[in-house]
């Protein structure tokens, strides 16, 4: 018999990411007048991204990456605490917080991130790690005028402050096993681009995989030798690991929550205790035919899935969202992706580039039948927006308008 | 923006060009130095062929929002995709979470006319 659940009055957000923020804001706007608390150790919940970008460089300080600011919360009658959430109660109607008081709540949304994988390798805690703003703080810290700096990841973090540390003057290195980082999400040619973008502003990038951390030695007055599997090594006064990040699953396994590298969410973010729902990067999506996706580690995710678990937490259905989209902004460029680029996902696919001097603007994937099924572009945003249009559309564009430069990217999607 | 700068300039009207001048689904920005606001300020040419006017910096970061896509009567920001009502200024989709400063615009005598300052009719944003 299927029974219908008592509308929540009591909502309680575990977390002060994006996705918390982005499940606060829905709720709302889908007139939820219940009471909502946001529990956020680090106070009013901020942004991310800037962490590798313009906060890192100082060029925006911690007011300028609230999500919001102080008044939108009281404007919407939502209760910021400063606080930790221990353990989840749900037979005693709430969650137990740091200093053991415990906070009743009839729903429970999980959004409570990860932490930066760490390098399990031989002094692979001497790494620097980025995720929070402390963590940006202290990067700033090591980011000096001559300073040398290893940075393990070339994915989006390791490149984004690959750029910001020689933009303040750092002697920067920027190792990865992958020859071609990005290049999933992105196509081979925009990541190329993008890669040879690192030598072209003095960032050295090897292709190699660290070993180890040892302690430097005394002739190269570094901290550090980064020990590297071909056998070279790289000095260095400061290691910064950028290499994805663990979900925080703890709370949610010891309340006796499914969980797989990830606490497992429904489409509309309910996990297998029906209080609890989950979001963001600790969250892991089952989709209908049962099959577990990858976790996305992207901030459009983490407000999507912030916004489905509202829909969710309120026993409305999940709203529909189109291609994924993520952005980089490095080396004084703007890059941004929509859909996948990957076309091993797509057989039959094929690339389409538009190119000006032969540089790459932007590349899309096309499907065995001409449906556009991704788009990459650097500096390009409207084209950007045209392909996100015409993915969601299913639009069949022509393959040489998307490769002529001289074709206006808003004529493409209308 | 302080209440004296705005009151020195509410009652005049810009002239932004014919109508023709701004295609449909683009924006014109009017600087400061042309407005004599302290902001630019952006000129749209919705779809719906009306006009309106928002601050042409999205609330979110330094991104114009005349370089953005324009769909109907909404303008996507080109740099992290904050949507805004070009009607009401109202924010439409994160990152940004403040409302963008409106302007009201109008077209008489086959001119575009911006009143740099002075909020869109309250009566149009009432009926959003």
């Amino acid at each position: 018999m299927n029974s219908v659940p008592e509308p929540p009055r009591r909502i309680l957000v575990v977390g002060g990411g994006v996705a918390g923020f982005s499940a606060v804001n829905e709720l709302r706007a889908r007139g939820y007048e219940g009471a909502l608390t946001v529990l956020s150790p680090e106070g009013l919940p901020y942004d991310r991204p800037p962490l590798s970008k313009g906060y890192l460089l100082g060029t925006e300080d911690a007011d300028k990456i609230r999500l919001a600011p102080e008044a939108w919360y009281a404007e919407r009658g939502v209760e910021v605490l400063p606080e930790r959430a221990v353990a989840l109660r749900p037979a005693e109607g709430g969650v137990e917080l740091d200093g053991g008081r415990l906070l009743a709540a009839d729903r429970v949304l999980l959004a409570v991130g990860g932490a930066p994988r760490s390098l399990r390798i031989p002094g692979g805690e001497a790494a620097l790690t980025l995720r929070s703003r402390a963590d940006s703080d202290a990067l700033r810290q090591v980011l000096v005028p001559g300073a040398r700096v290893a940075i393990v990841g070339a994915g989006l973090i390791g490149a984004e402050v690959a750029s910001a540390a020689v933009g303040l003057g750092a002697e920067v290195t920027l190792i990865d096993p992958v020859e071609l980082p990005l290049a999933p999400a992105v196509g081979e040619a925009i990541a190329r681009r993008l890669h040879a973008m690192h030598g072209e502003r003095g960032v050295r990038a090897v292709v190699s995989l660290p070993v180890e951390i040892a302690a430097g030695n005394a002739n190269d007055g570094a901290a550090h030798l980064v020990r590297l599997a071909d056998g070279s090594s790289v000095v260095a006064d400061s290691v910064v690991a950028g290499i994805g990040i663990v979900p925080e699953t703890g709370l949610a396994a010891a309340a006796g929550i499914a969980v797989d590298d990830g606490v497992i969410v429904d489409p509309s973010g309910a996990t297998s205790n029906p209080a609890v729902f989950a979001a963001g990067d600790a969250s892991r999506l089952r989709v209908a035919d049962g099959t577990l996706l990858r976790r996305a580690e992207h901030w459009e995710a983490a407000v999507r899935s912030g916004q489905a678990a509202a829909a969710g937490l309120l026993g409305e259905p999940a709203p529909a969202f189109g291609a994924p989209w993520l952005w980089s902004d490095r080396h004084g460029v703007h890059v941004e992706a929509v859909g996948t680029l990957d076309p091993r996902q797509a057989p039959g696919s094929r690339t389409v580039l538009r190119a000006v001097g032969g540089v790459p603007q932007a590349a899309f994937l096309l499907a065995a039948d001409g449906h556009l099924l991704g788009c990459a572009a650097v500096d390009l945003p409207l084209m950007v927006r045209a392909a996100r249009r015409m993915i969601d559309r299913g639009l069949t564009p022509d393959p040489d308008a998307l490769a002529d430069p001289a074709v206006d990217p808003r004529k493409l999607a209308r | 923006m302080s209440l004296a700068t705005r009151v020195d300039i509410m009652s005049e009207a810009i002239d932004v060009g014919s109508p023709d001048e701004i295609e449909e689904g683009t924006a014109r920005v009017v600087e400061p130095e042309e407005s004599g606001f302290d902001e630019p300020i952006a000129v749209f040419h919705a779809e719906s062929g009306c006009f309106y006017a928002l601050d042409d910096t999205c609330t979110h970061e330094e991104a114009s929002l005349a370089e953005g896509w324009i769909e109907g009567e909404t303008v996507e920001c080109p740099l992290h995709s904050s949507s805004f009502s070009l009607r009401s200024g109202k924010v439409l989709c994160l990152p940004a979470t403040q409302d963008a400063r409106t302007h009201k615009v109008e077209v008489a005598g086959g001119r575009v006319m911006l009143y740099p300052g002075v909020d869109a009719d309250e009566a149009v944003r009432a009926g959003e």
